[in-house]
């Protein structure tokens, strides 16, 4: 105790003297650039001042030429009565008549003209409010031709809120080195483990910086104007038609909830609880939309039945229909978000021990009843977990609302709007804010509530025998029922490989490589940054994930709590609500990222690190922990452990968060939308600009090559994961 | 070397602090002792006595709240594992799934850089020693619980740790293989001469293998010292019984002198000596309530009448060189061992019998 208490008093001599050396090189740098613009602005003013005409009646009209001679100060002639030796401003604008009314009995101000009176140019000590900024004034005497005599003052008006901004950064840095050294003395001096401590805090640096505070910042911008706490904000976007969007949103979302989670449920039975031929291939072609980019399956049905599809038009000769709106949205929702349901829903049905279905049958109930007295009652949390994940998605999806809402309102394609075309930042933030509300109600009552209604009890060993809860008759039905789902699935990538090659769709069909040429030669800037980024951000949240994971799992220290549910924030928060913020918070000194790539990056990890994290937290409680402290006891230090044993050991979720990451970065475009620029520019972004412009060759054949550059990606994961199956045996303790 | 220390354990207490306003959780309570070079300590007691948190204190896996660690000369208390020379065997033995028996071996030499043709040369050294030789390709995984055990052990042998630490090692091997492994265990400890701390909830193993046994309770050490003298001498009623078979009588003493003290057994004298080594370990005074502890070899079997209590006998346990014949008596079960039974009396079950005790072996306690 003595010793930590030694160790206390030596940080705080410490921490004293890099404080004071601190202040005093930042308060040195401030004066010093202080002096330095204010030298400059004193001897432009000087300069100014020595232009000045010599007769009082020039001065008026000298002033009004040279009115903004000098950016951001502002003259007023003040003339001198010799008799009563009293000041009067001449010709004053309404805010300086209005300045003087109230100041001119001010000390201060009355100092300031006699000075100038005796010749003496004087600068106010005080600032004085001019229109509510803080202005500093000075009066500087004008003189006549002999320079015997004065002919009047010049007061000089200049806001000192010039400063406020250097000084902020000014201040940041100085605390910012401050804090930095104090964080790094106390966990040199305290911290047993220091290799961890420093992971840690980097960890809370990244949750609180590229999470918390941009979502602050958004928070703060809906209930902030001007500079003052006002909720004009909200009573606009409540008050206004923003309501319907909230409405169109909320009814798309239950409708493809709906809709997706029966087909999701069709599938799942059909794959698991009957005989059915071609499980694999039905399984892969039913992943196929989650992982295929945005635009793409929109684009295929405006191909196919757009104003000028393929099949509403050249087939069928309708002019009245129209796929833009509800019902358009709907389908192409269900048929990318479908899969999300079908996934959970098998998992749920595969965990459900067949034996209980085997009882019921054996108690002679018979497959319809086994069905809904058994099967279903133990699937319903999958179901309802599977219905609230689509509505989650649907809510939060904004590329297919982006091309297909036509006249129907939704949120995330309203707050864009609100930013980008209506350039209210502010209003986009609370739309994007609107948005939060459901989409984090249905994600937190998926998380903890059904979730934990679950009757199935993971044993681990999914019975890998069948039971057979469909007769043959019906077992037809439903088999026709997917395989033709799944047709049209096919039909619609087929579509986009057919639109690559058609001259002009809708009006000639003949066939051209052309599009493909200039779609690469204009889109292959975009391929190049989107790739890049991709790739930059992959290993970075890969490794961080994997850190993360190690951190939460094994150690105990002080907010681990907060500093988790921070980092998994992304994963409920909808893509338009963060691309804002990133905005809103990295637009201003000292980050400025607004722009670069960094930003870009930085927002791929953020967005994609939850579900490393996850995954790698999943991975990490299956393995013994004496494995690292084995390892540790050896001389490994936490570093060394983490590379020799924690990140082989974990492989399979760092794989798979890796590819995970870079898949959804080359597909990313909900938050990427507001974070592109000319320098970075983003490939699912030119589809979309492709595609309003109705060049839908062009749009095709990006659509294409990014749908193969993420098969790539994949197979190359699947070849990485795909190794040794007898090792994850033994980690289990 | 002869009369220095290898660890010591200087006051030393974990208290886990309850964040929801409840209790602390003592763990350790204020444990002082200290381990001699090329000793076998065994830490001993039930589940939850912390003798496995004081193990993670001497490797460095867990900060003491109080107290001082030394391992020769050096003070540990603050290091962290990887920098203190000690080497545990793990209970799940913490085998590194992804790498090869050899490269799970190598681990902590490869660490230390040591030349890749001295590891080669020590881990075959060490993987012959633990009878493995052959093995050093196979993953972890494709070992039986045996092998895998060896290699845990090999591991931390090779890089010849200041002391060896074992926690419960044989408690996941079954009962045949947990017999070979100690006769094992205790033979590669006295022929590298390691300083060990061993922990253990199994009473066989702890007398068999160790040159000193700490017994701890709820935190505490209860009672220290040889095999034998916590055999013969436990100081506690809970150490006579953790430590093996014994059958207590409620005693009333008389007078106490020195380590010999005389009570009355339901009216009958016996003199016999305290428990512990020296007066004042026990804490027994005249005039106190105490009990009288027996164990199955000191118990007499006579007519009804003539010893200490009477009882029926139950159960004969027929075991070779010895019988174990169970009664119930007025002051519960107890157990006596007939040796050589061929030529002595066996009691029929369902006969009644007086039990008396041989005074020299018996020992008064204190109450609990």
């Amino acid at each position: 105790m003595t010793n930590a208490r030694k160790k206390l008093l030596v940080f705080a001599a410490a921490f004293t003297v890099f404080a004071c050396a601190d202040a005093w090189i930042f308060m040195t740098i401030r004066k010093a650039f202080i002096g330095i613009v204010d030298g400059m602005q004193a001897k432009q003013a000087d300069l100014f001042v020595r232009a000045a005409p010599r007769e009082a009646s020039d001065i008026s009209g000298w002033l009004e030429s040279s009115k903004d001679a000098i950016e951001g100060e502002q003259f007023t002639f003040i003339a001198v009565d010799p008799d009563t030796g009293s000041y009067m401003p001449v010709d004053p604008d309404s805010s300086i008549a209005g300045f003087w009314a109230a100041n001119a009995s001010d000390p201060e101000f009355a100092k300031g003209l006699d000075s100038a009176y005796y010749f003496e140019p004087y600068t106010t000590a005080k600032t004085f409010k001019l229109e509510d900024i803080q202005t500093n004034v000075t009066f500087k005497p004008l003189l006549n031709a002999d320079e015997s005599d004065i002919i009047g003052i010049l007061m000089i008006t200049r806001a000192s809120g010039a400063w406020k901004d250097f000084d902020r950064i000014l201040l940041i840095f100085a605390v910012g080195v401050l804090a930095l050294f104090s964080i790094i003395y106390l966990v040199v001096a305290f911290a047993r483990d220091r290799i961890s401590a420093f992971a840690i805090i980097v960890l809370a640096v990244i949750a609180f910086l590229f999470i918390a505070y941009p979502l602050f910042e958004t928070f703060r911008l809906t209930v902030m104007s001007q500079g003052h706490f006002s909720l004009d904000v909200w009573k606009r976007v409540l008050g206004g038609d923003y309501l319907r969007a909230f409405g169109g949103s909320m009814l798309l979302g239950v409708l493809t909830a709906t809709v997706s989670t029966l087909i999701g449920f069709l599938f799942a039975f059909t794959v698991n609880r009957t005989s059915m031929k071609g499980k694999k291939i039905v399984n892969a072609l039913a992943t196929l939309p989650v992982i295929s980019p945005p635009f793409s399956l929109t684009l295929s049905v405006i191909l196919l039945a757009g104003n000028n599809g393929l099949i509403t038009r050249q087939l069928l000769g309708l002019t009245a229909f129209s796929i833009y709106g509800l019902d358009g949205l709907v389908i192409v929702q269900t048929i990318g978000m479908f899969p999300i349901a079908y996934m959970t829903m098998s998992g749920v049905l595969k965990a459900i021990d067949s034996t209980q279905e085997d009882a019921a049958l054996d108690l002679s109930a018979g497959r319809f009843k086994t069905f809904t007295t058994i099967t279903l009652p133990l699937a319903m949390p999958g179901i309802l977990s599977a219905w609230l994940l689509v509505f989650t998605n649907s809510l939060a999806d904004f590329a297919n609302p982006l091309l297909l809402a036509g006249d129907f309102r939704v949120l995330s394609v309203e707050a864009y709007m609100e930013v980008t075309g209506r350039n209210d930042l502010g209003g986009g933030a609370a739309l994007s804010v609107m948005l939060l509300l459901p989409t984090l109600t249905a994600f937190l009552a998926q998380r903890y509530w059904v979730s934990k209604k679950s009757f199935v009890t993971v044993t681990g060993k999914p019975s890998s025998r069948l039971t057979e809860l469909a007769s043959p008759g019906v077992r037809k039905v439903l088999t026709f029922l997917v395989v033709l789902i799944l047709t049209l699935i096919v039909a619609l990538y087929a579509t986009i490989v057919a639109g690559c090659f058609v001259r002009n769709w809708g009006i000639d069909y003949s066939f051209t490589l052309e599009n493909i040429f200039e779609a690469l030669s204009r889109g292959k800037k975009a391929i190049f940054d989107t790739v890049t980024l991709a790739a930059l951000a992959t290993p970075v949240a890969g490794i961080l994930s994997m850190i993360g994971a190690l951190i939460l799992v094994r150690k105990t220290f002080l907010g681990k709590r907060i500093l988790e549910a921070t980092l998994m924030t992304p994963f409920a928060i909808p893509g338009t609500l963060l691309g804002i913020s990133y905005i809103l918070a990295f637009n201003k000194a000292p980050l400025v990222l607004v722009g670069t790539a960094a930003i870009i990056v930085i927002n791929y990890v953020i967005r994609e690190l939850p579900v490393g994290l996850e995954g790698g937290v999943a991975n990490l409680r299956q393995v013994d922990p004496s494995i690292e402290e084995a390892a540790q006891d050896l001389g490994a230090d936490s570093a060394t452990v983490f590379r020799t044993i924690v990140l082989p050991i974990l492989r399979p979720s760092f794989i798979s968060s890796m590819s995970y990451t870079f898949v959804r970065s080359m597909t990313a475009v909900s938050a990427i939308i507001f974070l592109i620029s000319a320098r970075w520019y983003h490939l699912t972004v030119q589809i979309y600009n492709f595609s309003e412009n109705l060049r839908f060759g062009l749009a095709s054949v990006l659509a294409t090559a990014l749908i193969g550059i993420v098969f790539a990606a994949f197979g190359v994961m699947n070849l990485l994961v795909r190794d040794d199956g007898t090792m994850e045996k033994n980690i289990v303790s | 070397m002869g009369n220095s220390v290898a660890v010591s354990l200087d006051h030393v207490a974990k208290i886990y602090p309850n964040m929801k306003g409840k209790k602390d959780v003592v763990a350790v309570a204020d444990s002082t002792f200290t381990i001699e070079p090329g000793e076998l300590v065994t830490l001993l007691g039930p589940s939850g006595c912390g003798k496995t948190t004081t193990l993670r204190m001497i490797a460095g896996f867990e900060l003491p709240t109080s107290g001082a660690i030394r391992i020769g000369e050096a003070d540990v208390t603050m290091l962290p594992p990887n920098k203190r020379n000690t080497a545990t065997v793990f209970q799940s033995y913490g085998l590194f799934p992804h790498m090869n028996v050899g490269d799970n071996v190598a681990y902590g030499l490869k660490l230390r850089k040591v030349s890749p043709v001295e590891i080669a040369r020590r881990v075959a050294d060490a993987l012959a020693m633990v009878g493995l030789s052959d093995l050093a390709d196979r993953t972890p995984g494709r070992l039986s619980g045996g092998q895998q055990q060896r290699v845990a052990l090999a591991r931390s042998l090779i890089v010849e740790p200041e002391v060896l630490l074992l926690d419960e090692p044989l408690s996941n091997l079954d009962a045949l293989l947990r017999e070979q492994m100690r006769v094992e265990i205790k033979r590669i400890q006295k022929k590298l001469g390691n300083t060990t701390v061993y922990v253990t909830h199994d009473r066989v193993e702890a007398m068999s293998l160790s040159d000193k046994v700490i017994v701890m309770r709820n935190g505490e050490i209860m009672q220290m010292g040889k095999p034998s003298d916590i055999y013969e001498n436990p100081r506690s009623k809970f150490v006579a019984g953790f430590v093996g078979k014994v059958a207590f009588f409620p005693a009333d003493v008389e007078s106490v002198d020195g380590m010999e003290a005389v009570c009355s057994v339901g009216g009958k004298k016996v003199k016999a000596r305290l428990g512990g080594e020296k007066p004042g370990d026990s804490g027994v005074r005249s005039g106190s309530k105490a009990s009288l502890m027996a164990r199955p070899e000191s118990l007499r079997l006579g007519e009804p009448g003539e010893g200490l209590v009477d009882g029926t006998v139950t159960t004969n346990i027929y075991l070779g060189s010895s019988v174990e014949t169970w009664m119930s008596t007025p002051y519960g079960e107890m157990l006596a061992q007939i040796d050589d039974p061929a030529n002595r009396a066996v009691w029929p079950e369902g006969s009644k019998v007086s039990i008396s005790v041989k005074e020299s072996l018996v020992r008064v306690l204190p109450e609990e």
